[in-house]
């Protein structure tokens, strides 16, 4: 019998297969919980306040803030006690936060890694209450954060920080308090104001330098009550997990490669056209391949921002794809007399996917494009930014409900004809009781492989919840990181799940031998039998085969 | 088996001598409290940075023991966060016990004394809460520092690869602070509890209070940055809370401390862990609750073994200045108010006027501009 991989494989040969693509996943699991560290690490600062006694910064040409080293900035402890703001009577227009990362550690000065691939920076306003300076709690207060951010390499002195970027950023200030916790000095929980992301790390040091201007007639940063301490949180990926990512990406890369040529020459050998099935195949498999092409080697050597722009579109690429294939697979088993094996015949699934990744992507290149430009920009700062983006948002999420009613009910309507089929099957002559149970079973096996890819999904990302929950401080044995093993684990799944397609519905090579000497008759109804729905070569045949479907249906 | 012995005989010599030392120091300040007048440095100058700086190149001016100094030197950095500290636990203390007979008086004229008075003398309650106090600020401000950069010896440990330091930052970053604040302050402030008598027991177990407290308040926030700022990827850390917050626990933990009797319960614990280096982790007492009802004073309860005084009249014997002349509250029915404020011996209430600034405006930090008004107000003051 003829067909694809999966129907002529004997049981044991698929159960070794399945056994050790389950190992192979496994490993990636492993790897991602033993071998990596967690995915992020972060750098929680508390900010010196540099005094600009001179009231250089509006001018911009000052040089940067230092919080220490030979060209320490002067600062002042505490922003409301210390003696120096009533002898220079400083305000808050010269106050200059400034920190800069790494830091100190054990006696050596650290530095950042190219390894760290992006730096993510997080502002914490410590807002203490105070009955006579109150937050405005009616109406969240506007704030402007006028930060510049500097970088440098380790060979350079403090003279030569270079400007990586400088804006006057806008971002609204959301705090509260309990009612029975309202006591001079006690703190408000405020939310972390995002601040900048940049998708690069190149330099060795970095360097934020923040101003809360004050001006008349101006309405921001005005009713925010009063500051005791400003944190800035420096998240960035951790090198270890990025060399772990990295090898795996640079193992899977040819691997998934070799498979998709294996498959794409199996498919040529048949010398028939290609069917939709297969090109769908082909394609996800391009496209997990341009996904695991491992170009982020070049973010060592060269400044490359746009590297997380560019892994963002390479997974929605392939989450897309997947989707699409999913649809066509379905609709290709569908079991029915309908000829179907062309695009068009799903544009209306397809339009629904085709949509959430549309607005998915305007979303991602008006946040991290923009960001390209100006890494301190957020698209939720802004009250226009912020309806559009959820505008984006919600329109993908309508999209991909739609797109799962849809695939539901595509795989209800399968089920529905292979329960009436099933009843007929017996009466089928042998050949059409072979294509129906082979149609029959490469859609359940599909169906079993990818609830279980899914479920998978899920179970890893509730465990990586779960255990984020649990963490504790002062806890010795943690030794399974969940979200590395997570990431490695979800991204060697689907890895292991297109491979797992490629090499069982590429077609069968078996036909070959057994189909030579057949007549021409038998061989032509082989060939609408192997594949899934082979695209009729003359109008004769196809009216030829729906009379003989009627028949038996009729039968 | 000899070893141990050896080091049983050598311990036991070393506590012998430290008793000597205290019975000849008298009674003067406990042990362990100078470095509090730190708190002072700045007080007495004008500029703030000056003076630390010139006693920081200088340790030996500062008003520590010879192990403290050469903590603090082997640390740069730590004496502005130990200043700071001891800044902190005083204010703290003062606000804490502002509406008490004992309101945390305390006084910066010698170096000499401890800057917290006699009350040290006793083991009260209030006692409880100024070691815990102090030793909570000192693992407070150290971690602060280490935030702001401004110890280079913060360390980087990382608890699940050990690797080299350069090498484990690059592969898996650092650790938050607040553990080497913990075990700076353990370092720094247990040093100078050398004794073999309960008082010691008390005062190590009511500073490892204080530390545990702080540990215990970390605050976990967290980040959403995966895939287009999704929560795919959510990372956290621990930050320290606004010292108050830490300044209250243990306000609540004082008015549960749970009194205790000298007992042997510690000794026997004391000799196991002098077995193991000198017993210089974490220790545990048994103390055994004066009220059989009540439970074991646990990691997080403060423990005293004396009562305190009243606080009300002048005791010259523990420089208490009693509560005549505070003032008091009219309306309350705490502590606060005027009838057990003043003990019972009545209280005056008197009008008077006072120019005070009025119609500011407050900006977030810095100067703030006001009028000047004239306000009538009323006051109560204990007789």
């Amino acid at each position: 019998m003829a067909g694809v991989v999966l129907e002529t494989l004997g049981n044991k040969k698929l159960s070794i297969l399945i056994i050790s693509l389950l190992l192979v996943l496994a490993a990636f699991f492993l790897v991602g919980g033993l071998v990596s560290p967690a995915p992020n690490n972060v750098i929680a600062t508390t900010a010196i306040n540099c005094v600009d006694s001179e009231k250089l910064w509006p001018l911009g040409t000052s040089q940067p803030f230092l919080p220490r080293g030979k060209k320490k900035c002067s600062s002042i402890g505490d922003l409301h006690k210390d003696k120096v703001i009533i002898d220079e009577e400083l305000g808050p227009n010269q106050i200059v936060f400034s920190q800069m990362i790494p830091l100190v550690r054990d006696n050596t000065q650290l530095s950042m890694s190219r390894w760290f691939q992006n730096l993510i920076g997080v502002v914490d306003l410590d807002i203490e209450f105070s009955s006579k300076n109150p937050y405005s709690e009616e109406k969240s207060p506007k704030m402007v954060l006028d930060a510049r951010l500097y970088g440098r390499f380790k060979h350079e002195t403090d003279d030569d920080w270079k400007l990586i970027a400088a804006a006057q950023e806008q971002r609204t200030l959301e705090c509260a308090i309990e009612n029975d916790n309202r006591e001079e000095g006690a703190s408000y929980n405020c939310d972390l104001l995002p601040l900048f992301e940049l998708g690069s790390v190149y330099y060795d040091f970095y360097l934020i330098n923040i101003c809360l201007p004050v001006r008349e007639r101006n309405i921001y940063n005005v009713n925010i009550g009063r500051l005791s301490e400003l944190k800035v949180i420096f998240i960035h990926q951790n090198g270890g997990f990025t060399k772990v990512w990295f090898s795996m990406k640079t193992v899977m890369f040819p691997m998934v490669l070799a498979a998709l040529c294996w498959f794409w020459n199996r498919v040529i050998s048949q010398e028939r056209s290609t069917n939709l099935t297969e090109r769908t195949l082909f394609s996800l498999g391009i496209i997990l391949s341009v996904m695991n092409c491992p170009v982020e080697w070049l973010t060592l050597a060269f400044n490359l921002p746009f590297m997380v722009l560019l892994n963002d579109i390479r997974d929605g690429a392939f989450y897309a794809m997947l989707l699409s294939f999913w649809i066509i697979f379905v609709g290709e088993h569908m079991l029915d007399q309908i000829e179907r094996n062309k695009l068009s015949a799903y544009w209306k699934h397809l339009t629904v996917v085709l949509l959430a990744c549309l607005s998915l992507l305007i979303f991602e290149m008006c946040e991290r494009g923009r960001q390209l430009v100006n890494p301190f920009f957020s698209i939720w700062s802004s009250e226009v930014g912020s309806v559009a983006a959820f505008t984006f948002i919600i329109v993908a999420s309508i999209a991909a409900c739609v797109y799962f009613l849809f695939l539901c009910y595509l795989v209800f309507k399968v089920f529905r004809n292979i329960s009436t089929k099933r009843s007929s099957l017996l009466h089928m002559s042998t050949f059409r009781r072979k294509y129906y149970s082979g149609l029959i079973f490469r859609f359940k096996f599909l169906m079993i492989v990818t609830l279980l890819c899914a479920a998978l999904t899920v179970i890893f990302f509730i465990l990586g919840q779960v255990s984020e929950g649990e963490w504790k401080w002062g806890d010795e044995d943690i030794n399974i990181e969940y979200t590395s093993a997570f990431l490695t684990g979800v991204y060697g799944m689907w890895n292991v799940y297109v491979m797992a397609l490629l090499a069982l519905y590429a077609p069968s090579h078996k036909h070959f031998t057994t189909g030579d000497d057949d007549n021409s008759d038998t061989l032509s109804q082989e060939e609408e039998v192997q594949l899934t729905q082979v695209p009729s070569t003359s109008a004769s045949e196809g009216s030829n085969l729906a009379s003989f479907m009627a028949k038996t249906a009729a039968d | 088996m000899r070893l141990v012995l050896l080091m049983l005989v050598a311990w036991v010599t070393i506590l012998t001598e430290g008793a000597a030392s205290e019975k000849r120091l008298g009674v003067r300040a406990p042990r362990g409290s100078k470095w509090w007048s730190l708190a002072n440095l700045g007080e007495l100058s004008h500029d703030l940075r000056a003076p630390v700086k010139k006693l920081y190149n200088n340790p030996s001016l500062l008003p520590l023991t010879k192990r403290q100094r050469r903590l603090v030197t082997r640390n740069p950095g730590t004496v502005m966060a130990v200043v700071n500290g001891a800044r902190m636990a005083i204010d703290e203390c003062k606000h804490q016990f502002r509406n008490r007979r004992w309101n945390c008086p305390t006084k910066f004229e010698s170096h000499r004394r401890s800057i917290f008075g006699k009350i040290l003398q006793k083991g009260c309650r209030e006692t409880a809460f100024v070691y815990s106090i102090t030793s909570a600020a000192v693992a407070y401000s150290v971690a602060r520092s280490c935030a702001e950069g401004g110890i280079s010896t913060c360390s980087c440990d990382n608890r699940v690869h050990q690797r080299p330091a350069g090498e484990d930052w690059e592969w898996s970053g650092c650790s938050d602070n607040a553990r080497f604040g913990h075990k700076f302050s353990r370092k720094f402030v247990d040093i100078l509890e050398k004794g073999r008598d309960f008082r010691y027991m008390i005062n190590l177990h009511n500073n490892e209070v204080g530390r545990v407290h702080v540990t215990n308040s970390l605050e976990k926030r967290c980040k959403c940055h995966g895939m287009s700022g999704s929560c795919t990827i959510k990372t956290c850390w621990m930050e320290l809370p606004k010292f108050r917050g830490i300044g209250a626990r243990l306000k609540d933990r004082f008015d549960g401390a749970s009194q205790v009797l000298p007992g042997n319960g510690g000794m026997r614990n004391r000799k196991e862990n002098s077995v193991r280096g000198r017993g210089r982790r974490r220790r545990r007492f048994n103390f055994s609750p004066a009220n059989t009802m009540h439970k074991r004073p646990g990691r997080r309860d403060l423990v005293y073994f004396e009562d305190s005084p009243s606080f009300c009249d002048r005791d010259s014997s523990l420089g208490l200045g009693g509560t005549k002349g505070r003032e008091c509250n009219q309306s309350s029915l705490g502590v606060d108010g005027c009838d057990l404020m003043c003990c019972g011996r009545g209280f005056t209430t008197e009008q008077y006027t006072v120019q005070d600034r009025c119609q500011c405006i407050f900006e977030w930090c810095c100067t703030v501009k006001c009028k000047m008004c004239t306000f009538n107000r009323t006051r109560s003051t204990c007789l």
